[in-house]
């Protein structure tokens, strides 16, 4: 991995030039500390260090600079006679020459491991993008398509026999077909909103929220899904006010609720705490059942991470990734962890801000 | 048998003739009459033409923003406006309910819901604003007029504020309240930004009037958008 100057990145040339100088200068007042004890040899080591430094850091430019700057230094103030830029002995234009061809050949090196690098880095970004891409195909595939057939199949009997079909009959198709309408529109919400928060177009509109409100809301809007679980909610009473985009939140906790429903067996326990830490909130959705490896403990909140459903199947992960989108656009992070007994707990942090304070009122008498 | 009574007409202003197919039979079994108008123009003469009792106006219409045909409606009319919006759309709910749409339902919806919307707005129109003064949330009762709450057989103590800011959300009874809404009602306009206020009282009436203040069934959060009072008839 190379480091890039964030000089370089801003297009100031002359902070490597600045380096360039301040490196010589620092050099030079090392020099003439170690001038009465140690060799000239070992002095134009020192420089030679400051030209290493700089070309590592900096294009050619401010590299061959401090490689001028450093033999003018060193010749005028070292190599006898001092106090002029003759030299005596020979041997040092040889001394020269090398830290010219040091500077030369680092900064070289430098710029093909940056090219490399770089190179490196748009091959990998144009993996991600197609394994991205595959993976939305796919999804389109598999979690379109079997609802549409679904819902072509069993509109096309009402529509073709409806009058022959027992009303129990038609109202169980009917339903088949709103279920797989929902769970389709659920599933594009879900493809839109991770695309809209790729590409940054999504405005967060922070007020005041009470997180007890954000459950409540969630778990009514959640309630058939979340209805073959137990649901605990342990909230402290003193839980501050966050300052978040509350709708944002809602579907982060929310996506953590559905993937927890999913992917653990029905009457099992799915418990919601959260909890006052330093400066934030943490806010975890706790299951009991299975739980994952560690790589998968990593792998989960990834877009596009196939998990396997509870009763057989998969589905793509699209959920943990937009709960984690949304929690970083707040400054939070969001993780998943073991829970000792067995289970999952994911987690997610909001920092917290000091609510403005409400006007007291006299308690009723 | 229900006794006679006069149908309801309800304006359906709505571009896709598909959802106006099925909000028409939805209508039509419920006994409801249904006019139509496709396009954002043509709803705001037809709203002056047949004098629905009730308008569903869907926010995204080809021709004028769905929210300029509330507008327009509301120049003449108190008739109750329920919006279809789409869920990308959080921002026009909001926009829609300050312009005077009275309630909104999020496409796609189960008809269901969008019924149940209709007839808390037809009620509510029906009590032409004076708002309901007694409310019943299960085994609690408010009596806003005399400022009486009870739990069972329990005395509840309501501050001012409190009873204050039940009786904004009971003046829509069933149907859902801006924060700013509220806000300017209870506390006044320089508040209206103050949504914290409402955090607080908002957690304290359901401490006071739930069952459950986690899982409220009566005082229910319509999240980013406001809350929404809900009583046993």
């Amino acid at each position: 991995m190379v480091r890039y100057s964030p000089a370089m990145d801003l297009g100031r040339w002359w902070v490597g030039y600045a380096w360039a100088a301040g490196a010589t200068l620092a050099c030079t007042l090392a020099g003439v500390a170690m001038r009465p004890r140690f060799d000239l040899v070992n002095i134009a080591m020192v420089y030679l260090l400051a030209v290493v430094v700089v070309a590592l850091r900096f294009p050619r430019g401010p590299a061959i600079a401090a490689a001028v700057l450093g033999v003018l230094a060193f010749d005028f103030l070292f190599v006898p006679p001092q106090g002029t830029l003759t030299v005596d002995d020979v041997q040092y234009l040889l001394t020269f020459v090398i830290m010219l061809a040091v500077a030369l050949v680092i900064s070289r090196l430098v710029e093909s491991v940056r090219r490399q690098a770089a190179a490196q880095a748009a091959l990998q970004v144009e993996a991600e993008t197609e394994r991205i891409r595959s993976a939305l195909l796919a999804s389109i595939s598999h979690d379109l398509r079997t609802p549409l057939a679904v819902m072509a199949g069993a509109s096309s009997s009402l529509a073709d026999s409806g009058e022959r079909l027992s009303a129990t009959e038609r109202h169980a198709l009917a339903q088949s077909v709103f279920d797989q309408a929902r769970e389709m529109s659920e599933h594009v919400a879900k493809v839109l909103q991770m695309t809209r928060l790729e590409t940054g177009a999504i405005r967060v509109e922070r007020d005041w929220a009470a997180l007890g409100e954000i459950v409540g809301s969630v778990l009514a809007r959640l309630a058939e899904r979340l209805a073959e679980h137990r649901v605990i909610v342990e909230l402290p009473d003193d839980l501050p006010l966050v300052r978040v985009d509350a709708t944002l939140i809602e579907q982060a906790l929310g996506n953590l609720l559905e993937n927890s429903a999913k992917h653990t067996p029905p009457g099992t326990v799915v418990r919601i705490r959260a909890q006052r830490r330093e400066g934030e909130l943490v806010v975890t959705v706790e299951d009991y059942s299975g739980g994952l490896s560690d790589g998968e403990l990593e792998r989960v909140f990834a877009k596009f991470h196939r998990g396997t459903v509870e009763g057989g199947g998969t589905d793509i992960g699209l959920g943990l990734a937009i709960c984690r989108a949304i929690v970083r656009l707040h400054g939070g992070r969001a993780w998943a962890e073991r829970v000792p007994a067995g289970g999952t707990a994911f987690r997610f942090t909001l920092p917290l801000e000091q609510a403005p304070a409400v006007p007291p009122e006299p308690a009723p008498d | 048998m229900a006794e006679p009574r006069p149908r309801p007409t309800i304006l359906v202003v709505e571009d896709e003739p598909e959802i106006r197919r099925f909000l028409r039979a939805a209508f039509g079994v419920e006994g409801y009459r249904v006019a139509e108008s496709a396009t954002g123009r043509r709803g705001s003469i037809d709203a002056a033409t047949h004098k629905p009792d009730l308008a569903i106006v869907d926010l995204g219409l080809p021709d004028v923003d769905g929210i300029e045909v509330i507008r327009r409606i509301r120049e003449w009319s108190p008739m109750p406006i329920i919006v279809l919006s789409a869920r990308v759309h959080e921002r026009a709910k909001i926009e829609a309910l300050d312009s005077g749409a009275d309630d909104y339902v999020t496409k796609p919806f189960a008809v269901g819901e969008l019924l149940a919307r209709v007839r808390a707005a037809l009620r509510h129109a029906v009590r032409a604003g004076s708002g309901a003064s007694i409310l019943r949330f299960g085994p609690a009762t408010v009596d806003l007029e005399r400022r009486i709450a009870r739990r069972g057989e329990a005395e509840v103590r309501l501050t001012p504020i409190e009873f204050r800011l039940l009786a904004a959300l009971a003046k829509h009874l069933g149907m859902v309240v801006t924060h700013r809404h509220l806000l300017t009602q209870v506390w006044g306009p320089t508040h209206a930004g103050d949504t914290h206020y409402l955090r607080i009282y908002m957690k304290q009436l359901r401490e006071k009037l739930e069952a459950d203040p986690v899982r409220p069934r009566y005082l229910v959060t319509e999240t980013g958008v406001g809350y929404r009072l809900l009583a046993d008839e």
